[in-house]
């Protein structure tokens, strides 16, 4: 078996841009699927609008192509109904966090047995490259000509709100430790979040100065490093995995509400 | 088993149980928060229904929508604003083809409105509420045992017509305690017709046009045309199987009165002196059943808690004007009715005389 086993070849190309960071992504999982035997009848994909969510398009998986932002409540539902699945969450930074920001938070609070993919390219790629929850300050886009105004949503932080959850951080230039953040993350018994830095070539990374993807790539190396082993905690351009304490029982759904709710609203 | 006093939203849930549904989720809002709390109370005595009280109306919509790709038979219960916010979903799952059940016990609207009052509101939104093209089927009962009877038939219709089905109630009606007898309701149950997730297959559930294999056919009409008439035949051809509606009262009348859910019962004084019309199947509207009905009268008089949104509706299909009454701001009484029908000049005498007495 190979990788290429879990990826519908015959879609090639893909509708991504030359020297988009998603294939790697995608080339990274299927190889981590094709390990740990994920096939058609034990895994599900759950994917979001945007650029990134087409990849449940090229996979050999049922695959549900979310509306913009709604990818936990289905993937959840899903998981919940079928706890004996894989459940795999690929979509963008600004379909997780900012439209679906509410459904994260709520997702890591209740940890369900998902594992999200989170392709951070810092920009919403699909929609032509406007600024977004993940933009780091200063960065002039088609929606921000003077530059992003606000600090980006501190998603480490986030997801380590349940001292029970699982936070990696890696870039597709770091393929093997990105290869070992999804291993990790589909092994994790509850909520893990993968959260995936990459370059949006056309619609982010030449508006800011980067000739070519080859030049972003060679800018993740450069400025990210391994934090040290058994960090709990990764600063800034730090690449590691942050496990909690695993939840001693399975995530249940909630039980009887007790009393009578008397008001109104 | 016996005889027994329930409430229009625990019928609900007991109709939905019985349809064979295993996944609930829902956000509280009055009037339908005893669905949700019936739910989670059934649900820690019978772990085969799972129970999320989610975050908001959008997670709870998209949820059942998952829930039943992964093979369960799902749903939810909102009222006003919680069902604006799920209209978004309510277009994904017909555009999947996924059968689930939207339940919308309506309150008075717009926005936060009259939060325990009754309403009418949403009859055109259960038709157009999501953007696009799309065919919905809606129920809209009248009495308690029909909330459970109706229930079931949503259920059916949607794993039937593979799509989304709303059951609409009221306040009025959601809170309404009567006696029942659910044994002596027998409606069969249509097991699962969508076979779910993971069961071997490399399907593409998509919300953006696309091509059976996946490729994106996002600017092809012809392809859209396609599916979009295919999926509109199969629930055309669904629905005319679950025509119901009620025709009575004083057929030899010469006004038929149209009047659904609570407000049909709240009509009821008017028996002797009209015809009575009810459509139970709210959507696709009954064009046949009017078009044949409607034609015996010399008046037509729509009597609905909205500013004439069933009645627009009927004057499209007739092609003649109606008369209104609308039942506004709560204001869903017999008391209201007389008032409107006087309004209009037709309110009979001796209903005239009941008020002065
Ligand atoms: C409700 C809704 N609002 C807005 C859009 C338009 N839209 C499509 S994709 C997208 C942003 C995508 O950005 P991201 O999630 O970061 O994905 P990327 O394209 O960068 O992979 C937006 C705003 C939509 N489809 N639905
Ligand atoms: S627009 Fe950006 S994110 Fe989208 S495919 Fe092109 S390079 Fe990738
Ligand atoms: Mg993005």
């Amino acid at each position: 078996m190979s990788y290429k086993d879990k990826i519908k070849t015959d879609l090639f190309p893909t509708i991504w841009c030359p020297g988009c960071g998603i294939g790697l992504i995608m080339t990274q999982l299927a190889t981590v699927m094709d390990d740990l035997g994920l096939d058609k009848s034990n895994t599900v994909m759950v994917t979001g609008i945007g650029c990134t969510g087409r990849m449940g398009a090229y996979m050999q998986f049922d695959s549900v192509y979310t509306l913009h932002g709604r990818t936990l409540p289905v993937a959840e539902a899903i998981a919940t109904v079928r706890p004996e699945l894989n459940v795999i969450v690929v979509s963008g930074d600004g379909d997780l966090t900012s439209i679906g920001g509410n459904h994260l938070l709520h997702a890591i609070r209740r940890n369900p047995r998902i594992k999200v993919l989170c392709n951070n390219n810092e920009i919403y790629g699909l929609t032509g490259g406007q600024t977004g929850p993940t933009t780091p300050v200063g960065t002039k886009t088609v929606s921000s000509p003077a530059g992003a105004t606000f600090s980006p949503v501190n998603l480490q932080g986030l997801v380590n709100t349940n001292p029970n959850a699982f936070y990696a951080k890696t870039t597709v230039y770091h393929q093997g430790q990105m290869r070992r953040a999804i291993k990790e993350a589909i092994e994790w018994p509850g909520f893990a979040f993968v959260d995936i830095t990459s370059q949006c070539i056309e619609n982010n990374g030449r508006r800011i100065g980067f000739p070519s993807a080859n030049e972003m790539l060679n800018y993740y190396k450069k400025e990210y490093r391994q934090a040290p082993p058994g960090s709990t905690q990764l600063a800034n351009h730090q690449l590691g995995i942050v496990k909690g304490k695993p939840a001693e029982t399975e995530p249940v759904p909630v039980g009887a509400a007790s009393g009578n709710g008397s008001g109104e609203a | 088993m016996a005889k027994r006093l329930l409430q229009g939203n625990e019928a609900v849930l007991l109709g939905a149980v019985k349809a064979g549904a295993t996944y609930f989720a829902g956000y509280p809002i009055s009037p339908s928060s005893e669905v949700l709390m019936a739910a989670s109370v059934y649900a820690a005595s019978h772990p085969e229904l799972r129970f999320l009280q989610a975050e908001d109306e959008i997670a709870s919509a998209n949820a059942i929508i998952g829930a039943s790709l992964a093979g369960a038979k799902s749903f939810t219960a909102t009222s006003g604003p919680g069902y604006s916010l799920m209209q978004e979903a309510i277009g994904y799952a017909h555009k999947l083809g996924v059968p689930t059940v939207f339940v919308d016990v309506q309150r008075v609207g717009p926005a936060t409105g009259m939060p325990t009052m009754p309403g009418q509101g949403d009859i055109l939104q259960t038709r157009y509420g999501s953007s696009g093209d799309y065919t919905s089927i809606v129920f809209y009962p009248s009495t308690v045992a029909e909330c459970y009877e109706y229930t079931i038939h949503a259920f059916n219709c949607a794993e039937e017509s593979r799509s989304p089905v709303i059951l609409l109630s009221d306040a009025f009606l959601g809170h309404l305690n009567e006696v029942v007898d659910l044994d002596a309701i027998d409606v069969p149950v249509v097991p699962r017709t969508l076979e779910p997730l993971a069961s071997g297959h490399t399907r593409l559930f998509s919300g953006v046009a696309t091509y059976p294999d996946g490729e994106p056919a996002t600017a092809d009409g012809d392809e859209f045309i396609r599916q979009y008439e295919e999926a509109k035949a199969l629930r055309l051809e669904v629905a005319d199987r679950y025509a119901f509606y009620e025709y009575g009262w004083n057929k030899d009348a010469d006004t038929l009165v149209i009047a659904f859910g609570i407000t049909r019962r709240i009509a009821q004084p008017l028996a002797p002196h009209f015809a009575l019309f009810r459509p139970i199947r709210i959507w696709p509207v009954l064009q046949d059943q009017l078009r044949e009905i409607a034609p015996r009268y010399k008046r037509l008089v729509v009597i609905e808690g909205s500013d004439g949104q069933y009645a627009s509706v009927v004057e499209r299909v007739l092609y003649r004007d109606v008369h209104r009454v609308p039942l506004l701001g709560g204001r869903m009484s017999l008391e209201a009715v007389r008032e409107g029908l006087e309004r209009i000049g037709l309110l009979p005498r001796e209903l005239a005389q009941a008020t002065v007495s």
